[in-house]
């Protein structure tokens, strides 16, 4: 798509050892990782600043749609702690399972593997098996800075930089015993650390029909506070198509 | 690759009868000298590497000639005649030197030279000293050889029942129609026949030019600072094998101990491995020899070069890990285990836990089912972000609090009402769809699973992909 990824995808240049350390993988400007269009005016600067922590909320497309738009650009991502991943979920989202290096059990080490990971892979997420202490926290956030990587943590991290969260989500296409799960349109809120920072709010299809992440426009049908995920005939209504067929 | 320039190239084989008593006295095919017969030659590893150790002796007096040889195997060499001939005056002169040079050495040897290195071979073994073919006579030199000097079996038994006797005849044929009549082969063999190369000539630089090795001082007394370093020899090894173009067959790993143990092993390589890989062999082979003292010596030779191709880049299609990727995984795998750290490749299944394979990072794995074919019964995008590799147990009751249930024939009890997933509590069901059944590997009884698939949607705006199999209620995968 762009310059960087097909000198990523020549091969020379990624083979060649570098010792100063340069991220020659991804060469972006301003110290930021690019991100999906769709999220970029959720993130100060249109991107993900490197050496900085950035929070999800839970587990779940959220983190792996924040990964798609570096890996795209010939990042590579390495996903600590989650037995779970949905692969194919993160590839429809945009995010190469090819540059992907998963760790689902990293055991009782697992902050001394998520440095070893931070030096390394441009983008690390990260669903803590256990609540780190403050001293562990810092540890991992001067990884992250002294190797120039971002630190995605799926849960909660007092002193990440920016906290990307999921507000209100609704499903659709899918009734009371009819459609099928179809997309879901999400309103994902981020807040940065900075006092004069701003909140920051997007909707998004979170996934989209195809399961990509792509902006949405605002519903209008939405009942703010209502947490139920109804019916919604008004987009992609398109009935009949069977799940799965009998085999 | 084209047919004129390799027709040009000037061969000079050399040959020892010596090392060949056992399959010149066989059979009068070619295979043996020619160039097809490299990966068999690599199955009889055992014997043929005493052999090739000997070779050396004489492979040293050929690079007296011509610095560049080629071990087609031992007991056979070839050297690009253009610049030593230049030197020597003359190819006849330069076959004779090296016959007399080998000679004194007490080796009775032949000498053949002609376009291409399959004729060469034949030169080699026309006459009790070789024959001399001249430049742009070798395909009359070839046409009256008997096909059966291709070396290939079932070719060679084809084409005298179609009347084609001779090189010759086959060299008439056009060579469209002998590779679309007799498919790869064929044009193979129609290429030899019109004195063609199959492939370049590929000199062998000096061995101490593409062997790796590093000392270790003081003995390293565990396996990882060995397994770290085979990582940066292969590199190396690599590195040295991409400047000239070539890639190797196999690679020997050598690895000596303190009390002076040596072990070597030979492994398959066919340019395919990334140095990573290559790793990960000096780690089977150390783990698999117990005992050992401090080792301190670890070296990479590359065996049988062969052109690169650069399918070794296409592995993981372009996604080459980078030297920086690659060590923090190895460093992780050494902390977790090599199989704990995976590289995900998709697969196709109608299971999402079955959809992906994890392969160990630095392994090689092919799904054993391509993602791209369409299955019928595939889950539709979009995915579920979350997948469980073991179903986590559900209860999914109506709103009277009974378990729903599905029929034979796919009648539901009454819709559901309330999901609980992994014994948490119990979420009432806002949107649900199914039941879809899905019977999967019904020729297999033990593998057979018949199952009833939903999409529940709860309270919380959770979606869930739930299954009833036998009477029990799973939760596959969530979509957030």
């Amino acid at each position: 798509m762009n310059a960087n990824e097909r000198s990523s995808a020549t091969g020379a240049q990624v083979i060649s050892l570098s010792p100063a350390r340069h991220r020659d993988d991804v060469l972006t400007g301003a110290g930021l990782l690019p991100v999906l269009p769709a999220l970029r005016e959720l993130l100060p600067g249109g991107g993900l600043q490197r050496g900085s922590v950035v929070t999800t909320g839970d587990w779940g497309l959220l983190p792996l749609a924040l990964a798609a738009g570096a890996v795209a650009d010939g990042a590579w991502c390495a996903i600590v702690g989650v037995p779970a991943v949905g692969v194919r979920a993160a590839a429809q989202a945009g995010l190469d399972p090819e540059r992907l290096l998963l760790v689902a059990e990293p055991g009782p080490g697992w902050t001394q593997v998520v440095a070893s990971l931070l030096d390394g892979f441009d983008i690390v997420l990260l669903r803590p098996p256990e609540q780190p202490s403050a001293q562990l926290r810092r540890k991992l956030e001067a990884a992250a800075r002294r190797y120039g990587s971002v630190l995605v943590i799926a849960g909660d991290w007092p002193g990440a930089q920016s906290r990307l969260l999921v507000a209100e989500a609704e499903w659709t296409g899918i009734g009371t015993g009819h459609g099928r799960l179809r997309a879901r349109q999400a309103q994902v809120i981020a807040s940065g650390r900075g006092a004069g920072e701003r909140a920051r709010s997007a909707w998004l299809w979170l996934p989209g029909p195809d399961g990509a992440v792509t902006a949405a426009a605002e519903p209008a049908n939405v009942a703010s506070g209502s947490p139920h995920g109804g019916y919604s005939s008004t987009v992609l209504a398109d009935p009949g198509e069977p799940l799965a067929s009998s085999g | 690759m084209t047919g004129q320039a390799a027709a040009a190239r000037r061969v000079l084989v050399l040959r020892c009868p010596a090392w060949l008593d056992s399959d010149s006295a066989s059979s009068d095919s070619a295979s043996s000298d020619s160039v097809s017969s490299d990966r068999a030659d690599s199955d009889g590893a055992g014997g043929g590497s005493a052999a090739a150790r000997a070779f050396e002796s004489v492979v040293a007096i050929a690079q007296d000639f011509c610095p560049q040889v080629e071990v087609l195997r031992p007991g056979v060499c070839a050297i690009a005649t253009r610049g030593p001939a230049r030197y020597f005056g003359g190819e006849a002169e330069l076959a004779r030197k090296l016959t007399e040079a080998v000679g004194r050495s007490g080796v009775i040897c032949q000498a053949g030279i002609a376009d291409g290195l399959f004729a060469a071979g034949l030169a080699a073994r026309a006459g009790p000293t070789g024959l001399l073919v001249p430049p742009g006579e070798t395909r009359e030199f070839l046409a009256g050889l008997p096909v059966g000097v291709l070396g290939m079996p079932e070719l060679c038994e084809l084409l005298p029942r179609l009347g084609i006797e001779t090189l010759g005849q086959l060299a008439a044929l056009p060579p469209a129609e002998a590779a679309s009549r007799f498919g790869p082969p064929g044009k193979l063999a129609s290429r030899l026949a019109r004195g063609l190369d199959p492939r370049p000539l590929i000199p062998r630089p000096p061995a101490a030019d593409l062997s790796v090795q590093l000392e270790f001082d003081p003995p390293a007394e565990q396996s990882e600072p060995a397994i770290f370093a085979a990582k940066a020899l292969a590199d190396q090894m690599h590195d040295r094998l991409a400047a000239a173009g070539l890639a190797c067959v196999r690679v020997q790993v050598l690895v000596r101990c303190a009390d002076g143990q040596e072990l070597s092993r030979l492994w398959r390589h066919d340019g395919l491995l990334s140095a990573l890989a290559v790793a990960e062999r000096v780690r089977w082979q150390l783990d698999g020899w117990r005992g050992a003292a401090g080792i301190t010596l670890l070296r990479l030779v590359p065996d049988q070069l062969v052109r690169a191709t650069g399918r070794q880049l296409a592995l993981w299609g372009d996604s080459v890990p980078s030297d920086r990727v690659a060590r923090a995984a190895i460093r992780v795998q050494a902390m977790l285990g090599h199989d704990r750290v995976t590289r995900p490749v998709l697969a196709g299944a109608r299971r999402p836990a079955d959809q992906v394979l994890l392969v160990p990072f630095g392994d090689t794995g092919v799904p054993q089912r391509p993602a791209d074919r369409p299955w019928p019964d595939q889950i539709p995008a979009p995915a579920p972000a979350t997948v469980f590799d073991v179903p986590l147990a559900a209860g999914v009751t109506d709103d009277s609090g009974r378990e729903v249930t599905v029929s034979g024939r796919a009648q539901l009890s009454a819709p559901p009402a309330r999901l609980s997933a992994d014994g948490g509590p119990a979420r009432a069901v806002t949107a649900w769809a199914g039941p879809w059944p899905v019977t999967e590997r019904w020729w297999d009884p033990r593998h057979a699973r018949r199952q009833a698939r939903f999409q529940l949607v709860t309270e919380d705006g959770a979606a869930w992909l739930a299954a009833l199999q036998d009477g029990r209620w799973l939760i596959e995968a969530s979509y957030e």
